[in-house]
């Protein structure tokens, strides 16, 4: 084997677009759960929910770009083109997945 | 040590190696099988214990069919009635379904992953010793009468000493409890040893699917039980010492358990799903004649799968009062869930499109399987809708989606493994006279029970009843129903009938009797305990391997560790990614320790279970003692450098590297048990947001001195552990570091326990105090458990088994108590905060 052996923590990029939408659920749901805990204005909720969707989108977004636009290390060999194929695809799901989810929900009645 | 690190001269014949390695990897026999820790006997008894478990659980649906055939039966009463449908659902999920499915995956994983064993052979061992002693509790409650009857998923109050007062809830909470020590444990080391046991060559592009579907569902194992442990933990103590945590009087929640129950029972739903989908994909392009379509497509779909089950556990909850607005994030979760399932689904149906297929009874199943999984998947997309579930909520039309989806997608596939695999045991093939006959019923008479509920659901029947009146039109349907379950009966009457038809009509077979080209079949038929006379390497997709010309050669020894040395059960250790060899695994050898310490651990669950509390701390601390005691001859009393492997390749002992198998079960019992004090915290923010009767009448007040002693007395041992391992790496002694990091742990426990004496309000008192001692009592355990590394560290040392080569030791240490320090530094910091937030929910409109 001539190629260089992919290093063991890029595997950890296999669940980092999921991971991030793990975290825009949790936040929206712990936000949401506070703000309607302590009554907070459907408005200015709301538009914090929004922003944090916004934020794990761009986060999402920014890693795609990152590994998208960079084309595979020749130097890893196969492995290292199929692991960078795959991270690509999660994150691609990992975004519409965020969108799908928790996109359209926040249209609805804030706190009923 | 004299032992030589020159392995014998190359070439030896077939036989001679054979006879060699059985005498060091083979099990003892008479009551020397109980000291077995080999993968191939441990998977097996886990295989058959599981069909046992699913026996007696198929035995207790018939019961519940029988009861519900007519109106009016007399035929259980209401509380026999309430034990066997509890223990039905609870014996299918938790001591067959995933047992099942860690027994499949240690007895096939390694084979079809070209390695020896795998990496902690006595705890596989342990677990199944776990598995085996709390199905007994179980079991033995329902003989005895007093078994769960609060329904599989135990909710509370239902399942609380109010309105459960007798045993029958702490047998569920404490036996399934140890029945997941099992799981866990099988899940950290099946992550570990897919990652780092892999045979050489065999990088991540080139492992089979089945072993990405492994991966991932240990993975998923390894975060989804810790919420249900600690579910029951809370619920156990509540139940025990009368800590309110779901006590709405006192502040506690019943929808806590709830969430904690689903965090684990989703996903749960996934990791029984996963393996049979592995499984299937393994299956069909074998009879296919074709290479599986979308390979990449398929690993990405089991990532998105597994991350997405754990975000949509509120599809469980959806009628209890929870705002649209957050029921729509789960709604909507469950609905895209079937996307990455159609993905696999689809890439399946390619490969047989693409392919030549032929029939055989394995595909009987597979096409089982995809008739029912549709079906269950349709009805997945129904309930997921909110206003749909809330009519069909609690109704027999979600008995009969969740038996299409669990029952249906895990029971097909898994017979089609059974007959694929069957012959790689016994050396023999299926009688087809029986096979056939026995699916059609088994797949007719499935669809004839569990079919019907979908009416039954949508007429009204509600779940859990134990009769009916007879005029709601529900007479026919619970009438077919019960047919259709005893045609299936029967059907797996004749699965059994077949296989021990087979053991002694089957005809006999050769190596790789389907023309596979996974490596399990590239071994002696049956599999000898070391499984592969020599490990290949690996230069293709190990799913498209010549079988023919590899075999034979593996047998002579031609592949890497093709001989025998100093009586060790020797393998390879790759690294991660790329599978380049790079160390060697050295495993231990048949013991009786995992049984004893397993004894141990049933005799403090059961001295839990009659409240002798004295008795089961005793029992607790003979259970750490023996962990202690096993690690004491783990690993290589010397120094031996790097030692041929074959090939011309030499490695390391895996005690002379940084990436040993044992530092990365660490890693991932910690990810553990991090997520189970995530959970702990969620659920004291849970009842500070959501539970009623907050603010307690008496505000907490922490004591900030002790709580800041407590953190920095966590911070000192654990620089000090960092000392020992800077000292001993560079010729020193460590003693002295590991006695002050010692005496740090012990004042941190001791200021930890002050604080748990002076939390305020009491503990049985208020669920604030509840969560408070139950934050405190987590750090004072990891402290605890620190203790235990130090001493294991010290006796160590003594013995020879650290160096400063092999300082993996003190590495586990070092990593135990920055974990402890961190989650301290939080919990404690948390434990301050509580008094202000209190003060918040006082301000709130």
């Amino acid at each position: 084997m001539s190629a260089r052996p992919v290093p063991t923590n890029r595997l950890w990029w296999l669940g980092a677009g999921f991971g991030v939408w793990c975290s825009a659920l949790v936040v929206l749901y712990a936000l949401h759960a506070i703000g309607c805990a302590f009554a907070w204005s459907a408005g200015p909720l709301r538009l914090g929910l929004g922003l944090v969707l916004l934020g794990h989108l761009g986060v999402i977004g920014w890693m795609w770009r990152d590994v998208a636009t960079a084309s595979p290390d020749s130097g890893f060999g196969q492995t290292g083109t199929f692991l960078h194929t795959v991270v690509v695809w999660t994150l691609i799901a990992a975004f519409s997945a965020t969108v799908l989810t928790l996109g359209p929900s926040l249209l609805l009645t804030i706190c009923m | 040590m004299s032992a030589s690190i020159d392995p014998p001269p190359q070439g030896s014949p077939a036989l001679r190696l054979h006879r060699q390695l059985a005498a060091i990897w083979a099990t003892g026999p008479g009551l020397q099988r109980l000291a077995a820790v080999n993968h191939s006997v441990v998977g097996l008894r886990f295989i058959t214990t599981a069909f046992v478990f699913f026996a007696i659980g198929g035995v207790l649906g018939m019961l519940t069919r029988v009861q519900l055939a007519t109106p009016d039966a007399g035929f259980m009463d209401p509380e026999t009635y309430n034990q066997v449908f509890t223990m039905h659902g609870s014996m299918m999920l938790f001591l067959f379904a995933i047992p099942m499915v860690e027994g499949m995956a240690v007895y096939l994983t390694p084979k079809i992953l070209g390695a020896r064993d795998f990496a902690f052979p006595r705890l596989t061992a342990y677990g199944y010793w776990c598995y085996l002693f709390g199905g007994m509790i179980l079991t033995g409650a329902l003989i005895a009468g007093v078994a769960p009857n609060s329904g599989w998923f135990m909710y509370t109050p239902l399942s609380s000493n109010v309105y459960t007062p007798g045993i029958n809830a702490d047998v569920w909470l404490l036996g399934v409890t140890f029945v997941e020590i099992s799981a866990l444990t099988l899940a950290v080391e099946i992550v570990v040893s897919i990652l780092k046991m892999r045979a050489p060559g065999m990088s991540l592009d080139r492992m089979p699917i089945f072993g990405w579907y492994i991966l991932i569902t240990a993975l998923m194992m390894v975060v989804a039980f810790p919420p249900l442990i600690l579910g029951s933990i809370l619920l156990e103590t509540e139940r025990a010492f009368h800590l309110p945590f779901f006590d709405p009087t006192r502040g506690g929640d019943p929808l806590l358990w709830q969430h904690l129950f689903w965090l684990f029972g989703h996903p749960d739903v996934y990791i029984i799903f996963l393996p049979m989908a592995g499984v299937l994909s393994t299956i069909i392009p074998v009879f296919a004649n074709r290479p599986l379509v979308g390979y990449r497509a398929i690993v990405v779909a089991i990532i998105a799968l597994a991350f997405l089950s754990f975000g949509i556990w509120v599809h469980h909850m959806f009628t209890v009062g929870i705002p649209h607005l957050a029921l729509a994030f789960f709604s909507a979760g469950s609905a895209i869930v079937a996307v990455p399932t159609a993905v696999q689904i689809f890439a399946w149906l390619a490969t047989l499109a693409h392919g030549r297929p032929r029939w055989d009874v394995p595909m009987l199943y597979v096409f089982g399987f995809f008739f029912v999984f549709a079906l269950g998947g349709l009805t997945g997309v129904m309930v997921a809708m909110v206003p749909f579930d809330w009519q069909a909520h609690d109704s027999y039309f979600v008995v009969a989606h969740l038996h299409y989806v669990v029952a249906g997608a895990f029971a097909f596939p898994m017979l089609a493994a059974l007959y694929y695999w069957l012959p790689l045991l016994t050396g023999r093939m299926a009688v087809h006279r029986l096979s056939v006959p026995a699916f059609w019923l088994v797949f007719v008479g499935f669809n004839l029970t569990f079919f019907m509920m979908h009416l039954t659901g949508l007429l009204g029947m509600p779940r859990r009843i134990y009769t009916y009146f007879g005029h709601e039109g529900w007479i026919w349907l619970n009438l077919l129903s019960s047919v259709g379950g005893f045609i299936m009966t029967i059907g797996f009457g004749i699965v059994v009938i077949d296989l021990l038809a087979q053991l002694r009509y089957g005809r006999r077979v050769r190596r790789d009797p389907w023309r596979a080209a996974t490596l399990e079949w590239a071994m002696p038929i049956p599999p000898a305990p070391y499984a592969f006379a020599s490990i290949p390497h690996i230069g293709t997709r190990a799913d498209r391997i010549a079988l023919g010309e590899l075999a034979p050669s593996l047998a002579r020894g031609e592949g890497y560790l093709g001989f025998a040395r100093n009586g060790w059960q020797e393998t390879l250790g790759v690294h991660m990614t790329s599978g380049t060899p790079e160390q060697l695994i050295v495993l231990s050898r048949p013991t009786y320790l995992p049984l004893y310490t397993a004894l141990a651990t049933a005799a403090a669950v059961l001295a839990m279970l009659f409240q002798f509390y004295l008795l089961a701390l005793a029992a607790a601390l003979v259970t750490a003692g023996l962990f202690v005691l096993a690690g004491q001859g783990a690993g290589l009393a010397r120094d031996y450098g790097p030692m041929p492997v074959g090939h011309g390749v030499s490695l390391p002992p895996h005690t002379e590297v940084a990436g040993a198998p044992p530092w990365w079960a660490l890693i991932f019992a910690l990810v553990a048990d991090g997520t189970l004090f995530t959970s702990l915290v969620f659920g004291t923010l849970y009842l500070w947001i959501s539970a009623p009767n907050w603010p307690p009448a008496a505000a907490p007040e922490p004591d900030l001195m002790l709580a800041l002693v407590a953190v920095a007395a966590l911070a000192v041992a654990a620089s000090a552990a960092r000392g020992s391992l800077r000292s001993l790496a560079a010729g020193g002694s460590a003693r002295g570091w590991i006695a002050l990091a010692i005496l740090a742990l012990v004042a941190a426990v001791a200021a930890d326990a002050e604080l748990i004496g002076g939390v305020a309000p009491h503990p049985r008192e208020h669920a604030l105090g509840a969560t408070t001692a139950a934050l405190l009592a987590y750090v004072a355990l990891h402290a605890g458990i620190g203790l235990l590394f130090l001493v294991s560290n010290l006796l160590r040392l003594g013995a020879g088994f650290v160096s400063p080569r092999r300082l993996l030791d003190l590495r586990l240490t070092r990593l135990w108590l920055d974990y402890t320090v961190v989650v301290g530094a939080i919990s404690l910091g948390l434990v301050l905060a509580l008094p202000s937030l209190v003060a918040m929910l006082a301000a709130r409109p």
